[in-house]
């Protein structure tokens, strides 16, 4: 750990500046791209009867100008840290509405991915340990069942029959926020079995084939050879290099999560940032959809170099190269 | 003793010894035929595959209704010997309605490959080939597009344009090639320093003409894994996007809508209006899921999992 690994963050991270502004261009060139106005969808059928107040509107929020002189006032006040007022949501200031929905996802988006993890590792290291058991069989083809599961059918299918008919659990998630420990946990079970359940089956089988490529190789062999028992050879030197390249495959899933959470909070009324955006899209909200797709962006890309960074601390084959 | 891809070969250049070149390729294609075939999984899925697109080539002939009649006084009514999955709110025939579906879903998947394909493809293989500022240019875009979670691409996409069958296909086919793209760049990029290359090279072949005859075949395994991964997300893609009503529109019935249809009805007791269509997804992508991986592990033996 030398001033080598600071230079070479600051370098990744200088680098996403660029790749950010890239992105705002393309989303921005995307959504005005698109046929149709925002002023024209929020007033429906009522629009083609007022013509003068559409253009009244349109002018208000700055629609009337050409598509670059809009990107640069837009781009301009982003890089002063403000985002705008949202068109709808009674016009909150677009941070503010981010804020509010923040954590409601981060929270059962992490749940999910911790329970998964906590689920998974466990299950991938005892099936490579016992490959082509009857165990090992069941764990494979129950990761293909648990990967091809359409998410909002499983979700559907559980409020169904554990919400309504043996009515256990809460089917939506209105009150949640104002419920106490206890009840709270209730609105959260469904949503996390649902968003954890693909995240096991991922883990697991990409554990399991980690492990198994650990076990094959001439340390262990070494270490098994000098006589230290299966459980120290196994959780001592096996399992610690298993598990670095999960490391990368976290942070690939890490960016779906959020296109993932517009279903899923759409079934469970869930007030988070995927059901934000749908109903920002579907308002045609331009503020609100631009500065959750620019957030996620941002989010992703710093998690990648992050997921960089851990990997160069924790292998040690891993040699950074043009750092200085 | 795990042997380098470098080292592999060259012990497979040695073993091959005189047996004429022509000779080993068969020997290969079979040997790969029987790597698959002895993948259990991978058979089933392929099995079902041929079954499904059998169903939706001849939907015609199968359904038992028209997919679109409505039936008065047949509203809601659970599975039955006349309509095997019941019929919806409408009082249409499911079964029928899902077997056209089918036919809607594995089209709108096959043509979003198709294009998937082509774009990640051709832009892949200039950025390998070419490296430089066409590689380093194409990649920070790819970047871009990976940056955004892909669902949350196609919905915005999607609800701008006028939805349809047509837009599904082409939004989730302009949104996906990314990946594509980047895994036939690092094959470009590993097999453009062979040997067979640099003399391609040297007797003055275009480089149209090297990728397509020298890089492309033998990047084609890679591809083809590809492709069929691709396969069972575009039908998920689709039906997710269906789902949420910014797909395929009714009354053109795909399994999303089918199912996007139904759910309202799950309050009263109709299950089967959510619970067929969701089955249908599920099957379909679990059996390219089998078949890809099975591909996977019998086309490039050295990667193989188990």
């Amino acid at each position: 750990m030398d001033s080598g690994i600071w230079a070479y963050i600051a370098r990744r991270f200088l680098f996403l500046i660029p790749l950010l502004l890239g992105l705002s261009i393309v989303m921005f060139t995307l959504i005005h791209a698109a046929p149709g106005d925002p002023v024209t969808a929020m007033m429906g059928e009522r629009a083609a009867s007022n013509p003068e107040f559409v253009e009244q509107r349109q002018k208000q929020l700055g629609l009337d100008k050409p598509v670059p002189v809009q990107y640069l006032y837009w781009i301009g006040n982003i890089l002063q840290g403000d985002f705008g007022k949202a068109y709808t949501f009674n016009r909150t200031p677009v941070l503010e509405l981010i804020g509010q929905r923040f954590w409601s996802t981060v929270q059962l988006q992490f749940i999910a991915l911790l329970i998964g993890l906590m689920i998974a590792v466990p299950v991938g290291i005892v099936s490579a340990t016992r490959q082509y058991s009857k165990l090992d069989n069941v764990v494979t083809v129950s990761s293909f069942v648990g990967l091809a599961l359409p998410n909002f059918w499983l979700a559907l299918l559980l409020q169904i029959w554990i919400g309504v008919k043996l009515g256990w659990l809460p089917v939506i998630s209105t009150g949640q926020a104002s419920a106490d420990f206890p009840e709270r946990v209730k609105y959260f079970i469904l949503p996390v079995i649902v968003l954890s359940l693909p995240h096991i089956a991922y883990f697991a089988r990409f554990m399991r084939s980690s492990m198994l490529e650990v076990i094959n190789q001439d340390y262990v062999t070494v270490a098994r050879a000098k006589g230290l028992g299966p459980n120290k050879v196994l959780y001592g030197h096996a399992l610690r290099n298993a598990l670095i390249p999960m490391v990368t495959v976290i942070g690939l899933q890490l960016p779906q999560i959020l296109g993932g959470a517009v279903i899923i909070e759409q079934i469970f009324a869930w007030p988070g940032l995927g059901d934000l955006a749908f109903k920002a899209i579907g308002q045609r909200d331009y503020p609100v959809i631009l500065a959750v797709t620019l957030l996620a962006g941002a989010g992703v890309m710093i998690i990648n170099v992050l997921v960089d960074v851990v990997y160069v601390m924790i292998d040690p084959r891993v040699k950074l190269t043009g750092a200085q | 003793m795990q042997l380098s891809p470098a080292q592999a070969e060259k012990q497979r250049t040695v073993e091959r010894g005189s047996i004429p070149l022509e000779a080993v390729a068969k020997k290969r294609q079979w040997a790969t035929v029987r790597r698959f075939a002895e993948n259990r999984l991978a058979v089933v899925g392929l099995f079902v595959i041929i079954v499904l697109y059998a169903l939706a080539i001849f939907a015609p002939v199968i359904q038992r209704y028209p997919y679109d009649e409505i039936t008065s006084g047949m509203r809601n009514k659970p599975p039955s010997w006349d309509h095997w999955m019941g019929t919806d709110r409408n009082g249409r025939d499911v079964y029928s309605r899902i077997i056209k579906g089918g036919q809607i879903s594995l089209a709108a998947g096959f043509a979003s490959v198709v294009i998937i394909m082509t774009v990640g493809i051709s832009l892949g293989a200039m950025a390998g080939f070419f490296g430089g500022f066409v590689d380093s240019g194409l990649m920070r875009f790819t970047d871009i597009l990976l940056s955004v979670p892909l669902l949350l691409l196609l919905i915005t996409a999607a609800s701008l344009f006028e939805p349809g069958l047509r837009t599904t296909v082409i939004v989730i086919g302009l949104s996906s090639w990314p990946g594509t793209a980047r895994i036939v760049r690092g094959q470009f990029m590993q097999l453009k320093g062979q040997e067979y290359v640099t003399a391609a090279r040297a007797i003055g072949a275009t480089p149209l003409r090297i990728m397509a005859k020298h890089l492309f075949p033998n990047a084609f395994a890679v591809i083809i894994v590809q492709a069929t991964i691709w396969l069972s997300y575009a039908i998920l893609l689709e039906a997710s996007l269906s789902y949420l009503g910014l797909g395929v529109r009714i009354p053109t019935p795909s399994w999303g809508n089918v199912l996007q249809d139904g759910q309202r009805e799950l309050i009263a007791g109709a299950w089967w209006l959510t619970f067929f269509p969701g089955l249908a997804i599920f099957i379909t992508v679990l059996s390219f899921n089998l078949m890809g991986d099975g591909l996977r592990d019998a086309l490039d033996p050295r990667h193989r999992r188990r």
